[in-house]
């Protein structure tokens, strides 16, 4: 990866092409759910979102070799598609959005409290 | 059985552990392995998050072989690490098996 690509995302731009263009060969169910994956993989990523990449690339994977097989998308991810995408994002990419927002809810509250005399 | 998953979260990794100590093999067989045990509510997905992290821990050998249809499936074998996590899991799960148990049985 060069400077300009790091600074720009062109490289990410250039992956999530080659990622939707994947996606775009799954059955008409796989696509759906694979709409929803990306939805709630989002919250765990970092500013760029490239903490995501092998993540998305890897769930993309997944849906792939079973769509092959022929299986039923809820043969394949069941009745929870967050759990799964928490299971998938899991330990990965630490510092999240929603780590950061409740960072600064504790810093609000704290800061709320002294001010009380707390 | 009903609303296994909860009880089963801490054990599915030794259970897929053992699996694949039995003999190099991939996500679909192992789902179909643990449904065939009676483990009806496992599914595909869940197994493969287990698989991403026996991967990242280190613990399995991971091969892409091509299929016939379709992108090359992951082939999953337990490395030495893997071996002895394994053995741990055991151990463990002797330790609890033992005393619930006992406490079953009205014993100390």
């Amino acid at each position: 990866m060069n400077f300009w690509d790091t600074i720009t995302g062109n490289d990410l731009t250039r992956e999530w092409k080659a990622i939707e263009a994947r996606a775009a060969l799954l059955p008409a169910d796989y696509r759906a759910a694979w709409e929803q994956i990306k939805g709630h993989l989002f919250i765990y990523g970092d500013f760029t979102g490239r903490n995501l990449m092998p993540i998305v690339d890897s769930a993309l994977g997944l849906l792939e070799e079973t769509a092959a097989d022929g299986q039923s998308i809820h043969d394949v991810l069941g009745d929870d598609l967050a759990g799964f995408c928490a299971a998938l994002a899991g330990g990965e990419g630490a510092r999240t959005f929603r780590d950061r927002w409740r960072e600064q809810l504790n810093r609000n509250v704290a800061r709320k409290l002294r001010r009380l005399g707390g | 059985m009903d609303d296994l998953t909860e009880m089963l979260k801490g054990t599915l990794e030794g259970c897929v552990l053992q699996i694949i100590g039995a003999e190099e093999t991939y996500g679909y067989a192992i789902t179909r392995r643990l449904n065939d045990l009676g483990f009806a509510d496992v599914v595909e997905g869940t197994v493969y998050t287990i698989l991403l992290r026996l991967e990242k821990k280190g613990l399995v050998q991971v091969t892409k072989r091509p299929s016939e249809l379709g992108p090359p499936r992951k082939f999953y074998a337990l490395n030495d690490e893997g071996r002895r996590q394994l053995a741990a899991f055991w151990a463990k799960w002797e330790y609890i098996t033992t005393r619930i148990d006992r406490l079953k049985e009205g014993g100390r």
